[in-house]
Order: structure tokens, then sequence, then C-alpha cells
């Protein structure tokens, strides 16, 4: 689904992915652990096609991300921050992405959306006045709205209450038994190794680590790192 | 063609965003509206000129107005896509890049255009001379056209940057003057009785800022964006 070859990427002088390697293949769910600063939300961001990266390769499903903006349809990115405009309804905010997609059947997928995130009542009231939880579960239904393969989350689980988190990992295993690969950078990702696949560990912009949560013990700095992160 | 008419079909979603944004909001245009209609009022009671002289000063207060209005509604059509990474949103949509150059030049323009408009009879009330012509409607067109070109693409530009507010007029006012001045030439032409034709030059010159100024929208915007 995406291999990434030597990619590296500077900010000032500040080089922040170090001929970065990864390979995610199609189905899995991959947690992305890293300490604050590691380089996770830049490797999300890179995979987005948001930044480009200053050297190596990206291959999504064989083909090189930045060569072909179609290539995006199959994307679906979940950042910090919500992408919504403050004074647009949420109805409003997912019409202009459903245009966005060009997505045909827009009326019912906007409808089904505002369904799933819980927010039918608050549907025409500007996204100015919700929590940053409302924002945030509206914000991965914007995310999940074209129906992409793969699935880019970064730290999903911010400003969220307890029943809201659950419901998350509910979806997020759903989506996961549909077929969607998923990459989720977590800081704290315990409460995703229930339902994931894989965990890589970047650590000074380079991924040292990759395995299946079977073989979490065979890396134990890894292994403590996921467990013991609090 | 199916390619081009997606390619459409989002620089109108982003054009469509931007005036439903501007109408829930109404932060962009009445500022605009405000600040020209104030400088217009400013410069007439504070110059206190004869009217042979107010006439002639008619074109200028024009462009000066525009350009600074203008530079109002970019850098609030800028902070909108600020707020919340909106810009990243319209990244992520699946079509070439400069689409969102052309949805946010269209919405700049038309923005621009209504003060412009509105600016029009206002001076002409105020400095004694008409300005609805049509050839000044022209001009009016063709320099708004080029300026919000540069503008956005400057306003992507600085939209990364600490000192984005003071960044824009700076770097957009000293690469906007030949725009400035062919277009205060043009007017002051028409005004003063000259056909097209005679100020032709001035006209192609606005033309060619227009032209250039988009080609290079279409092909450095993806890349001002992803930096």
């Amino acid at each position: 689904m995406i291999e990434i070859t030597d990619l590296n990427k500077k900010f000032n002088t500040q080089s922040v992915l170090k001929d970065l390697s990864l390979t995610i293949a199609g189905g899995e769910f991959c947690i992305l652990v890293g300490a604050n600063g590691a380089g996770k939300t830049t490797l999300l961001r890179i995979l987005a096609a948001l930044v480009r990266p200053d050297s190596g390769e990206v291959l999504l499903e064989k083909e090189p991300l930045f060569a072909d903006p179609s290539l995006r349809r199959k994307i679906g990115y979940l950042g910090h921050q919500s992408l919504f405009y403050g004074d647009l309804s949420a109805w409003e905010n997912l019409r202009h992405y459903a245009r966005l997609y060009n997505l045909s059947n827009s009326e019912e997928i906007i409808r089904k959306c505002i369904t799933q995130s819980g927010l039918t009542p608050h549907q025409h009231k500007p996204l100015r006045t919700y929590s940053r939880g409302m924002q945030q579960r509206l914000a991965l239904e914007r995310a999940l709205m074209h129906s992409p393969s793969l699935l880019l989350l970064d730290e999903p689980h911010s400003g969220l209450d307890q029943d809201a988190a659950n419901g998350l990992d509910e979806r997020l295993r759903q989506l996961h038994l549909k077929g969607c690969t998923l990459l989720v950078a977590a800081h704290r990702p315990q409460r995703l190794l229930q339902s994931a696949t894989h965990a890589a560990w970047l650590r000074e912009g380079q991924i040292t680590d990759k395995v299946t949560l079977d073989q979490l013990s065979d890396i134990p700095g890894l292994d403590s790192y996921i467990r013991e992160v609090k | 063609m199916t390619g081009f008419r997606r390619y459409l079909q989002t620089v109108w979603a982003i054009f469509r965003k931007d005036v439903q944004v501007e109408w829930r909001g109404r932060q962009g245009v009445p500022v605009m509206l405000v600040f020209s209609l104030l400088v217009v009022f400013l410069f007439n009671f504070a110059l206190q000129l004869s009217p042979q002289l107010q006439s002639g000063l008619a074109s200028g207060l024009l462009w000066v107005t525009l350009a600074f209005a203008a530079t109002l509604g970019l850098n609030r059509s800028a902070a909108l896509e600020r707020e919340n990474d909106a810009l990243n949103g319209l990244m992520l949509a699946p079509v070439d890049r400069s689409a969102i150059f052309f949805g946010k030049t269209l919405s700049n323009l038309a923005s621009t255009l209504l003060v412009a408009f509105i600016l029009m009879p206002t001076i002409s009330l105020f400095f004694g001379q008409n300005l609805l012509k049509p050839a000044l409607f022209l001009v009016v067109i063709l320099g708004t056209g080029a300026y919000t070109c540069l503008g956005t693409i400057l306003s992507a530009l600085s939209i990364q940057s600490r000192t984005r507010d003071v960044l824009l007029p700076v770097l957009l006012y000293p690469l906007a003057l030949p725009i400035l001045i062919a277009a205060s030439e043009a007017s002051r032409g028409i005004l003063s009785g000259q056909t097209l034709g005679e100020l032709q030059n001035w006209l192609y010159l606005l033309l060619a800022c227009g032209i250039l100024f988009t080609a290079t929208g279409l092909l450095l915007f993806e890349t001002i964006l992803e930096e």
C-alpha cells in the first residue's frame, strides 16, 4: 500500500526525518509511536501529500504519491486541527468537502456523517460554537466521507471524552475489518493495542523498529515504551 | 475533458465556500468598504482642493484606495484559511492545486470589484467627476484582476510567516507598482477624454501583468503551498 524509501525532510536547518524507510501493506493497522518531536506529524503530513519531502520516494499503491493529484482521493487525513471553517455549520462544512471530492450522493453521505458523529441536533450551528471533542468527531467523519482506502490519523483521541474515545476505537476496528489501511500516530498508544496489527517506532527521524503486535516482546524497548508511556 | 470539468468544479467549490463564509461572517467586504469610504471622506475634507484639482486626483485616489482595500481583503482571505488549518483541507482535494489559486483569486477579485463598483460613484459624488464610464470599468476589471492574482500568490507565500500581516503589503506593493501605475494612467486618460486606442500601451501592460501573474500562480502555487 505505502512504500517509503530514504525519506528526508528538514525544516530550516533542523533535520526531522533522516533516510526514513517504511512499508505498510494493504489492510494493516499500524500504530506509529515516538516521543514528542520525533517526526510523527511530519511523516503523516508527507503521506497525506501536504508537505513535500526534500528527498526520498513515497509510493502509494506503487505510484509516486506526488505525481498524480487523483491519488489523494485514496487518502483520509485527520490532523491536529479540524480543517473546518468556524463560520459555517457542520452541514455546510461537509458539503464543501463533498464538492471538493466531487461526491455524487453527497446529501446522503453528509447526513450519515453527521448522524455517525452524533451531532444531528447541532448540524446547523456554526462550527465555532462546537467543543474541541465535537469538532474532532466531525473531523473524523470528514476524513472518512470519501471512503479512503488509507487512513492517516494524528493523535485522533485528543480532545475526546471517554465515551467518544471508546466510540473512535470501535470505529477504527470496524474500518480495519472492512479492509481499510490505518496508520495512527499516538503518543499514548495503549488503547489501540487491542485492534492494531503492527507498531512502528519513530526515533530521531528514522523508523528503528516495525513489528507485528505478536512480536512486540521481541523488541523490549518498544514493548516497554508502548505499555509504559502514560 | 472530465478532468478539466472536475478542475473547474473545484475552483467553483472554493469560490462558493468563500462567498458563503463571507456571507456568514461579514468580516471582509464590510471592512474593505468602510476603509475605502473613510479614505474618500478624509481626502475630500482634509485636502480642500479646488474642483479642477479634485477631478485630477480622482483616478489616483481610486487606485490607491483600491490597493489598500484589496490588501485588507487578501489578509482576511488568508486568515480564513489559516484558522483551523483549513488550507490543508483544500490541499487534500484530489485535483491540481492551481485550482486553489484560481478559486481564491476569483473570490478575492469578486470582493475587490464589489468595493470598486461602490467606490466609483462615491468618488464621482465627492470629487465632481463622472467615473461611471464603460472604459473605466474595463480598466478596473483588468487592474484588479492582475492585482488580486499577484496578491493571492503572495498571501499564500506569507501565510506561514509570523509576520504575515506586515509581510504581505511589503511584498505586494513594490511588485504591484507596474499594475498601479498602468491602471492610474489609463484611468486618468479615460477621465480626461482619451480613447482606449490612445491608451493601448497601458492596457497592454495591465493585460501582460494579468497573464504573467496568472501563469505564475498556475505554475508555482502548488510549490508555494507545499513549502
